[in-house]
């Protein structure tokens, strides 16, 4: 009785250390994880969503709508994705994803979702040209969008978190109701013809001219950087107007009055207007009148 | 046969030596007594100095939003009535708006035409006020506000004004997203405005912003008033001219007495109307290939909405700089408040300014003590307090310019945007302390300068046959011309030449009498 | 430099001899510069044709106003070319007449008003000033309809918003906004129920949610409950000049305006800390009711939006 006794201590101490180890490093890394993507709206990017797909354990491997598909990247990438992330990311994110111990100038990744990883590395901002500005640039993407996928897969996998990597679905997006959303909720920052504009402190909005529609529903879903994110208040459909908006009108304009002129507006307006209109003219002027003797 | 020529003959001779015209001319003349006035408007002398044709530019380009305003009133509706839009522009297709946006957009997609007008009518209020501009600083800096011409100087200053008024409530009118904040911050301006703001506001809005009466009353004001106000000044403006004649720089011939140039009919009628088509083309190549005010792209005002880079149209940036730049000091006591922080820099600053230019005539008589007639023209150099003080305004209100763009400047050369008005902040204050003795000594360089700001002239050195070298000053260019004429007074009488003239001399011909 | 001298003598005011240098014109070949105006003239008629085929046609504005363009350009400049050198070339000269007036004659019209009238405004004191007070009270009343038909009176409208207690927050669509729509990090335009559709309720009472935290949120001393879970509200009115203040920037926790660029710290009471902004935006008090949707307390604690004179 009583050596069952002392077993069964021995046991459940074993275990009670055995089990509290990770407890304590999950505690640490607990501190690190970001809170998962909120929204208690159906539609809005998180598997409450009309469509779910689960594998064969149970696991959702995408979920959306007839608007936007999120789809997570393949387990299969993983151990790729790891070699790729110790190889491009580890050196200012740290080998477990939490930013580097001391300084912790660089973010923490874990927990963020596939959606962001993937939005940071498929515009070509991280790896990051030069870690001490302010606000990494828009680049030719230095990995491509498989190799992005992996890293995503390897970071989701330390920590599940959503959003998935959106696939949206323009066909039945509406450029009008677009249009009426991006002047409420974008052209603040990004100018209502899509042209970017500084911001506080050096930071900026950048211009949407060359962004595909995958990356728009990204920045739209997980707020990179400075940028809000708009979750519950935005449904996926909501999402695919604003991007059909962006990727024909701001992207394309018809311009039917002209050269565009940069779509700066009246700044712009105002240069050629005294120079080329005022400017050659008061030179015809010069012409037209004598000169001094 | 011979009796019908005799009855023509006879008619013709009737008629007189200018036949069916002068005919004509004396029967206009029975009626109007217009021949001698009209032989002396015909005469008038017009110095064409080419400084001289900037004002010709504000002028025509005025006649131009005349032309282009008539077209587009008869398709705008100044209403704010909500409609929803079934038109040809799918981003805005079933979105609700106010009637004058959406008649503006049907000018710009449906109207055949409609958009070039809209773009040239927009364009040529950009060079009619970049005209007005440079045309006041020419008449500043030569001098030509002065005695007899303050009353001319004061009505051009009311007009740029009254232009400057009229092109902020003309692109206001398109109720669109851009220049909707622009009435918003109008608004406010208003409502800062101690004492009877609030009323003011209230009243001329018709309510709380925004309401529904500023449309209509922006339209009446643009289309109706202010045109009205601005074509009786301009009539004003030319007929001063016209009883003063012209100023002119000083120049073999020129002097205070007379005035040397061209005369009204056929020369200068000629190169003005030519002129007139000129501005014309120039506004319409730019409403041709420049897109102006796109706004389609901005949709429809609403007061929750607002876009990033919203500076208003160049000749309001001024003001806009100074309210971006000038600091939050505003006054909160005794249970009212003052909104310094926008009255200095949106109307006492402005004010000031304006101010400062009504008064200069009165000023610069006080401070030179020269209150003589003045028909003859400054080189600007030759004034160098004046000029320096010229330059010096015209350089702070540049600054204020270009401070309303500080996040296009911050945005385009990356910079922070806080440094960015920092350093306008500083530049406001620094450059014109800057302009003022820098303007100063040059006029003072130039003015000891003998032949400063004229064509350069080259020294031919001939050798003599004893071998000496002589030095004479020639033209630039050897076979230059004109050769110089003296002026003389418009003819009374062009004589036709019948043979060559024996006189050894050339000194006129026999006169042919028909 | 003048070679003309016999030129210079006095002509008779009766005729000028159609060969007179100052008639010629002043061009050294005017049959090539006369072909030069009517190839420019020619081209113009040409565009001007081609102006009405895409008129009628409906061709694009650039192509229709780049044919009128070159059509006037063409025109004006053979005008002037023509007026400046092949017609007379001068130069011509005419007096300026003093026009003031003899001093007899000044003197004259000065008497006509002093004395003429001024002795009947002397002699009759009494009405004239009656007239001139009656003209004068005329004036004041004129601008009676003239400023104050045109609207109402202020009185207390710019110190209240529609924001009342127990109001829900919705947003431009009209759907209440629940808690749990707003991811740290979010922020979304919301309007009291009812008045999202209507322009002078979006003007006022348009405000701002902000989503800084999890946990209840302290942005000054007494706002303990202002905002609940971390959702902030504050008025989207700057109080600068009335821009509604979208731009936020959730790293830098700064709302910034963006027409004068006033930057408005979020976490601190939106405080403004740059820009020509002089008061903080005012905080909404907001609750968390037990569906999870937002409601306000109250209105706001102070008026919205730009200074006025009466704002205490």
């Amino acid at each position: 009785m009583i050596s069952s006794l002392i077993k069964r201590s021995v046991l459940l101490s074993i275990l009670g250390i055995v089990s509290a180890g990770p407890l304590v490093l999950f505690a640490q890394s607990a501190d690190a994880v970001k809170q998962p993507y909120q929204t208690g709206r159906i539609d809005s990017g998180t598997p409450n969503s009309t469509k779910v797909v689960k594998d064969a354990n149970g696991v959702i491997i995408s979920y959306g709508n007839s608007s936007i598909m999120y789809n997570a990247p393949s387990p299969s990438l993983i151990n790729l994705g790891k070699a790729l992330y110790m190889q491009n990311c580890a050196s200012c994110h740290g080998a477990e994803a939490n930013g580097v111990g001391a300084s912790g100038s660089y973010p923490a990744l874990v927990g963020l979702g596939p959606a962001t990883v993937h939005f940071w590395i498929a515009s070509g901002r991280m790896p990051a040209a030069n870690p001490r500005q302010i606000q990494a640039m828009r680049h030719k993407p230095r990995l491509t969008d498989d190799q992005a996928k992996a890293i995503a897969a390897w970071v989701n996998s330390l920590a599940p978190s959503y959003p998935f990597i959106p696939e949206p679905n323009l066909a039945g997006a509406s450029v009008s109701n677009g249009a009426a959303l991006y002047a409420l909720n974008c052209a603040a920052c990004h100018t209502i013809e899509g042209m970017g504009d500084a911001l506080a402190f050096g930071t900026y909005a950048p211009s949407l001219h060359a962004v595909p529609a995958v990356q728009v529903v990204e920045a739209i879903r997980t707020g990179p950087g400075n940028m809000p994110r708009f979750t519950g208040n935005l449904s996926d459909k909501q999402v695919t107007d604003i991007v059909k908006f962006v990727t024909t009108e701001i992207q394309h304009p018809t311009n039917p009055g002209g050269l565009g002129l940069g779509g700066l507006g009246p700044v712009a307006e105002g240069f050629i207007g005294l120079a080329l209109g005022t400017g050659v003219l008061a030179l015809l002027g010069f012409w037209v009148g004598e000169r001094d003797e | 046969m011979s009796e019908t020529l005799n009855t023509k003959r006879a008619k013709k001779l009737a008629k007189g030596p200018f036949g069916n015209v002068g005919h004509a001319l004396n029967e206009i003349d029975d009626r109007l007594g217009a021949a001698k006035g009209g032989r002396t408007f015909l005469d008038k002398i017009f110095p064409d100095h080419w400084s001289f044709m900037l004002g010709e530019i504000a002028l025509y380009s005025f006649v131009i939003l005349l032309v282009t305003g008539i077209f587009l009133a008869l398709y705008y509706i100044p209403s704010t009535a909500i409609v929803t839009y079934h038109g040809t522009y799918m981003p805005l297709y079933g979105q609700k708006m106010t009637e004058a946006y959406a008649s503006s957009i049907d000018l710009s997609f449906a109207v055949r035409g409609g958009l070039l007008m809209r773009q040239m009518h927009h364009w040529a209020c950009d060079i009619f006020v970049g005209a007005l501009v440079v045309h006041m600083a020419r008449v500043f800096f030569t001098g030509a506000f002065r005695k007899p011409r303050e009353l001319n100087w004061t009505i051009g200053t009311t007009l740029m004004t009254l232009a400057i008024v009229n092109g902020f409530l003309g692109y206001s009118l398109p109720d669109d997203l851009v220049s909707g904040t622009g009435i918003r911050i109008a608004y406010s301006i208003l409502l800062s405005l101690p004492v009877v703001g609030s009323y003011l506001a209230f009243w001329i809005f018709g309510g709380n912003f925004p309401g529904t009466m500023v449309i209509p009353r922006f339209f009446v004001l643009h289309e109706f008033i202010v045109p009205l106000l601005i074509l009786g000044l301009v009539g004003a403006h030319l007929a001063l001219l016209v009883r003063q004649k012209h100023t002119q720089f000083p120049g073999p011939g020129k002097t205070e007495d007379n005035v040397v140039g061209t005369p009204m009919f056929p020369v200068f009628m000629a190169k003005t109307t030519g002129f007139l088509l000129i501005v014309g083309g120039v506004t319409a190549a730019l409403g041709a290939f420049a897109q102006i005010n796109p706004i389609w792209q901005f949709g429809q005002y609403h007061a929750s909405n607002i876009s990033y880079a919203v500076q208003p149209d160049w000749y309001m940036g001024f003001l806009d700089g100074a309210l971006r730049i000038w600091p939050s000091w505003t006054f909160h006591s005794f249970g009212h408040t003052i909104a310094f922080e926008t009255l200095i820099p949106a109307l006492i600053l402005p004010g000031l300014v304006f101010n400062l230019a009504y008064a200069w005539p009165a000023l610069e008589r006080k401070f030179t003590g020269d209150n003589a007639i003045h028909h003859l023209l400054d080189r600007p150099s030759d004034r160098a307090v004046r000029t320096s003080v010229g330059v010096t305004t015209l350089s702070f209100l540049m600054i204020l310019f270009i401070a309303s763009s500080t996040d296009v400047i911050a945005n385009f050369f990356q910079l922070s945007l806080n440094s960015v008005l920092l350093a306008m902040r500083i530049l406001t204050i620094l450059v014109p302390l800057i302009a003022y003795p820098l303007t100063y000594k040059i006029c003072k360089e130039m003015q000891g300068f003998k032949g400063a700001g004229k064509r350069k002239t080259t020294n031919m050195v001939t050798r003599t046959s004893d071998g000496e070298y002589v030095a004479t000053s020639t033209p630039q260019y050897v076979d230059d011309i004109p050769s110089h004429l003296a002026p003389i007074p418009v003819p009374r009488f062009i004589n036709e030449v019948e043979a060559p003239s024996s006189d050894a001399d050339g000194n006129g011909t026999r006169v042919v009498d028909r | 430099m003048s070679n003309n001298h016999e030129n210079h003598t006095p002509v008779s005011l009766r005729g000028l001899s159609a060969d007179d240098p100052h008639l010629q014109p002043a061009a050294r070949n005017p049959e090539r510069v006369e072909k030069v105006i009517s190839i420019s003239f020619f081209i113009a008629i040409i565009f001007g044709l081609l102006f009405i085929v895409a008129y009628v046609q409906n061709w694009q504005p650039f192509i229709l106003g780049g044919f009128l363009a070159g059509s006037l350009l063409l025109l004006g400049i053979g005008l002037v070319a023509w007026g400046k050198y092949l017609m007379p070339r001068g130069p011509f000269v005419e007096d300026r007449h003093e026009f003031r007036s003899t001093d007899e004659d000044r003197a004259a019209f000065a008497a006509a008003i002093i004395q003429r009238g001024g002795g009947v405004v002397k002699r009759r004191k009494v009405i004239t000033g009656l007239f001139a007070g009656g003209m004068g009270v005329f004036s004041l009343g004129a601008l009676f309809p003239l400023l104050r038909s045109l609207g109402p009176l202020p009185e207390k409208t710019l110190f209240h918003t529609d924001w009342r207690k127990d109001t829900y927050a919705v947003d431009i669509t009209g759907r209440r906004i629940l808690i749990d729509d707003l991811a740290i990090g979010s922020i979304v335009t919301v309007y009291p129920e009812g008045e999202q559709d209507s322009e002078n309720g979006q003007a006022v009472d348009q405000t701002v949610l902000i989503r800084v935290s999890n946990r209840n949120f302290t942005t000054m001393k007494g706002r303990e409950s202002w905002a609940p879970q971390g959702l902030i509200a504050y008025s989207k009115l700057c109080t600068h000049l009335g821009c509604p203040v979208g731009l936020y920037e959730q790293q830098l926790q700064l709302l910034v305006c963006p027409c004068h660029q006033s930057m408005f710290d979020v976490h601190n009471g939106a405080v403004p800390n740059f820009g020509p902004a002089p008061r903080p935006l005012p905080q909404l008090p907001i609750y968390i009711d037990s569906e999870g949707y937002v409601r306000a307390q109250a209105d706001f604690n102070e008026p919205v939006g730009p200074g006025f004179w009466e704002r205490s």
